[in-house]
């Protein structure tokens, strides 16, 4: 599984990496992370406000910080 | 002087508009402001504004979307950046997205209403009013000018597909915020029906009234300098907000993932420091004779059952209506924007406060102590020149005020200062390029000097 961080370095961006691996450790996924930081790299995903969440390249949130659960519910949706 | 008497009055200075900023102006003013930016991040549904924003957007819908839209959007300058590039480049067009830029910094709420209480409401006003008027202005002059590339592009630009999702804002988000704004206004607004205290009482304590004169022989206040006393009752609260420092570092670093016994302690004496702060407190001292005579004059204000009821209705809406994450998701918010931006203010006013005693007063009168031209653009450049951290700009407009600089060159300081920092031509440049970001500069320097030159006219 292919997870990425999009959104360049605030404090938010920094707590959903974290937030992340922690849901991915606990459920033993393997899955590889990528920060997207460049403005126009995250523009292509139609993301309007970071940190944005991408599993598999697709979309799951953006503009906030989702809880841990909705964070597990995609992640075993996407294996 | 010597050396080490220099560096003392340096330090005394400092020191003194550090205790007496923390005692007069952090508390109701800036302790709500926190909540509400936290609010507005955690709870406010971005989506809400940005549909307006899209490519289809007719220019009277989007001008002001982008203007009003930094109220909500921009409380955290990490989102303006993303924002404004995906504007440019696939919503409303250069326009809108310049006129978000503009005036997203100038309106979010802590800066305005630290700049209400610290330096007065009529240059907050000026402000927030002038920075609309101007960015929408800029905006629209920033697409005429380049109108034949921004044709080009629009049919280059890619879908609007990121500002077709639409979100509308639920009723109890809107009572929320009224309520969280209503605390701010109550505990910050100057007129009498919330000031006059309706019933005093005497605290007796024989050791207040000399509390109160060894304060004011180490943080002495000089009025002629702009550098308030500080209050037994000023001590007392900072003492609070050493306590409330402690219990948020435990109870809210990590409230996102759940809440604790501190998070708990953490808020009921944030609640009890907004009430305290607004009694009226003066140590009387009427001579060691009379023992009666001495002690804490404590009135019961307006304000103060202001606060008691509207904090006690936030505390039920935030249980009653809220669901726990939400209320997690607000709180962390809030307690990230006060790590992010207290250490820098505190240093910035400790700073500032000793500058007002390195800065000879001549000077600033004979620079911008009129309100000319060129009095104006000096207030200008030193705002682009100046790179102040996130609301720094305040103490330090105070600063100037004190030593006598005009209320005009301060306006014109205090609106460039956060719109046009290296910092940010630098960050703009790279999104719109070199030729747009030079046009742009030029403006905004030109309506800054303006609007500080007419609003100078206009104080006196």
């Amino acid at each position: 599984m292919e997870i990425k961080i999009l959104g360049g370095g605030c404090a938010k961006c920094e707590r959903l990496e974290e937030l992340t691996r922690k849901v991915v450790e606990e459920l033993g996924v393997e899955a590889t992370f990528a920060k997207v930081k460049d403005l126009d790299a995250i523009m292509a995903y139609d993301v309007m406000s970071t940190p944005a969440l991408v599993i598999d390249e697709e979309v799951k949130s953006s503009g906030r910080l989702p809880r841990k659960e909705e964070i597990a519910e995609w992640i075993q949706a996407a294996q | 002087m010597n050396v080490l008497e220099y560096l003392a009055v340096l330090l005394q200075t400092g020191l003194g508009s550090l205790a007496a900023y923390l005692a007069a102006h952090v508390l109701l003013c800036l302790l709500p402001a926190f909540f509400i930016a936290g609010a507005l991040s955690a709870l406010f549904p971005k989506e809400a504004v940005t549909k307006y924003l899209g490519r289809d957007a007719p220019k009277w819908i989007s001008y002001p979307a982008s203007a009003l839209g930094g109220f909500v959007l921009a409380v955290c300058s990490c989102t303006i950046m993303p924002l404004f590039a995906s504007i440019y480049k696939k919503g409303a067009g250069l326009g809108p997205a310049i006129t978000f830029l503009f005036v997203g910094p100038a309106i979010n709420i802590l800066a305005i209403t630290f700049t209400g209480v610290q330096i007065g409401m009529d240059i907050a006003l000026a402000r927030i009013t002038l920075s609309i008027v101007f960015g929408i202005g800029i905006g629209l002059l920033m697409a005429w000018f380049f109108r034949r590339e921004e044709e080009a592009r629009s049919q280059a630009a890619g879908n609007g597909r990121a500002f077709s999702h639409g979100a509308s804002v639920p009723a109890r988000t809107w009572v929320f915020f009224a309520l969280l704004l209503a605390v701010l206004i109550a505990g910050t607004l100057q007129v009498g029906l919330l000031t006059d205290s309706y019933a005093t009482f005497t605290l007796p304590s024989t050791w207040a009234g000399g509390f109160q004169s060894w304060l004011d022989t180490v943080v002495p206040p000089n009025p002629s300098l702009g550098i308030e006393g500080v209050s037994v009752h000023g001590m007392l609260l900072i003492g609070l907000l050493v306590l409330i420092g402690v219990a948020a570092w435990l109870g809210l670093n990590k409230v996102d993932e759940g809440v604790n016994g501190w998070t708990f302690a953490a808020l009921g004496l944030i609640s009890l420091t907004l009430v305290v702060a607004s009694f009226k407190v003066v140590a009387v001292d009427n001579g060691p004779s009379t023992s009666s005579g001495q002690g804490l004059n404590v009135g019961i204000t307006g304000k103060l059952i202001a606060e008691i009821v509207l904090i006690a209705a936030v505390w039920w809406m935030a249980i009653r209506h809220f669901g726990a994450y939400e209320v997690q998701d607000w709180l962390w918010e809030m307690w990230r924007f006060v790590k992010q931006i207290i250490p820098l203010l505190l240093v910035g006013v400790f700073l500032a406060g000793a500058a007002r005693s390195i800065i000879p007063a001549t000077w600033i009168e004979t620079l911008a102590g009129r309100n000319t031209v060129w009095a104006n653009l000096i207030g200008v450049l030193f705002g682009v020149f100046m790179y102040f951290p996130t609301l720094v700009e305040v103490p330090i407009a105070q600063t100037f005020l004190s030593l006598g600089m005009h209320r005009g060159p301060l306006l014109a300081y205090l609106l460039a200062d956060p719109e046009l920092s290296l910092q940010s031509i630098l960050i703009t440049n790279s999104v719109i390029g070199r030729k747009k970001t030079a046009v742009y500069v030029v403006l905004v320097t030109i309506f800054s000097t303006l609007s500080g030159l007419v609003f100078g006219w206009f104080v006196k």
